[in-house]
């Protein structure tokens, strides 16, 4: 399969999530049924990488691997840092653990991290690391001279 | 020909010298040991430090021995350090 063709069937499988989640979100709400858009975007991610196990014409090497290995290494450190630190907040909320000083105790954190903020701030973070992600690979891809110009 | 400056390590090639020896491009060399002429690229610059079973590869490919193609330049390690 070519690499183009592999494109095509993401954008198709993208818009197809989006039409599933688009219908489904009232249906989920009325019937609590979360589950749908889960097992879709699930599905959607096997597809894709069984698909991209099939494209032929995508030149890998040691030096591409070792770009994608070093991104998503230094993604992940970013992230289980703020993730760590995300839900030791959320955990502190949930043991009533009271803020210092006790004086500022009323603040309303509760409705700050509540359920649904806490749902919000994943997806923030998870887009957060979307975009990190790519900065790192920008920036690994230019330290092993991937935009390098020859005089050849 | 740049030594790894950016991870400290003083490798030298002469990638260059031998393709100019067999009248090689970079593409051809590249497409003989199955990585991408970027890559070739990068090694000669001295932007990327290749694995051994590709220094290998490499070697082979020009019918000579490691040392030949990859240099180990301690001395300017040692100048790094100071």
């Amino acid at each position: 399969m070519k690499k183009n063709s592999f494109y095509l069937i993401v954008g198709c499988i993208a818009l197809a999530l989006l039409a599933i989640f688009w219908y489904f979100v009232e249906v989920s709400v009325e019937v609590h049924r979360p589950f749908i858009i889960e097992a879709a975007f699930i599905v959607a991610i096997v597809i894709i990488y069984f698909v991209r196990k099939r494209v032929t014409d995508i030149n890998e090497d040691e030096r591409s691997a070792k770009i994608t290995e070093q991104a998503a290494v230094r993604t992940f450190q970013v992230f289980w840092v703020i993730f760590c630190a995300f839900s030791i907040g959320a955990v502190m909320q949930i043991l009533y653990v009271p803020t210092f000083p006790r004086e500022h105790f009323e603040f309303h954190t509760q409705e700050l991290l509540g359920p649904k903020m806490m749902g919000y701030f994943q997806l923030g973070l998870l887009c957060l690391m979307f975009f990190l992600y790519v900065a790192f690979r920008i920036y690994y891809a230019r330290k092993y001279g991937d935009w390098e110009t020859d005089e050849e | 020909m740049p030594g790894n400056t950016e991870t400290g390590k003083p490798m030298k090639n002469k990638i260059k010298v031998f393709r100019a020896m067999h009248d090689l491009t970079q593409e051809d060399l590249a497409q003989a040991i199955g990585v991408t002429r970027q890559t070739i690229l990068a090694i000669e610059k001295g932007k990327y430090v290749p694995s051994l079973d590709l220094a290998f590869k490499i070697s082979r490919h020009f019918q000579v021995n490691i040392e030949e193609v990859f240099v180990y330049d301690e001395a300017v390690l040692t100048v790094t350090v100071d």
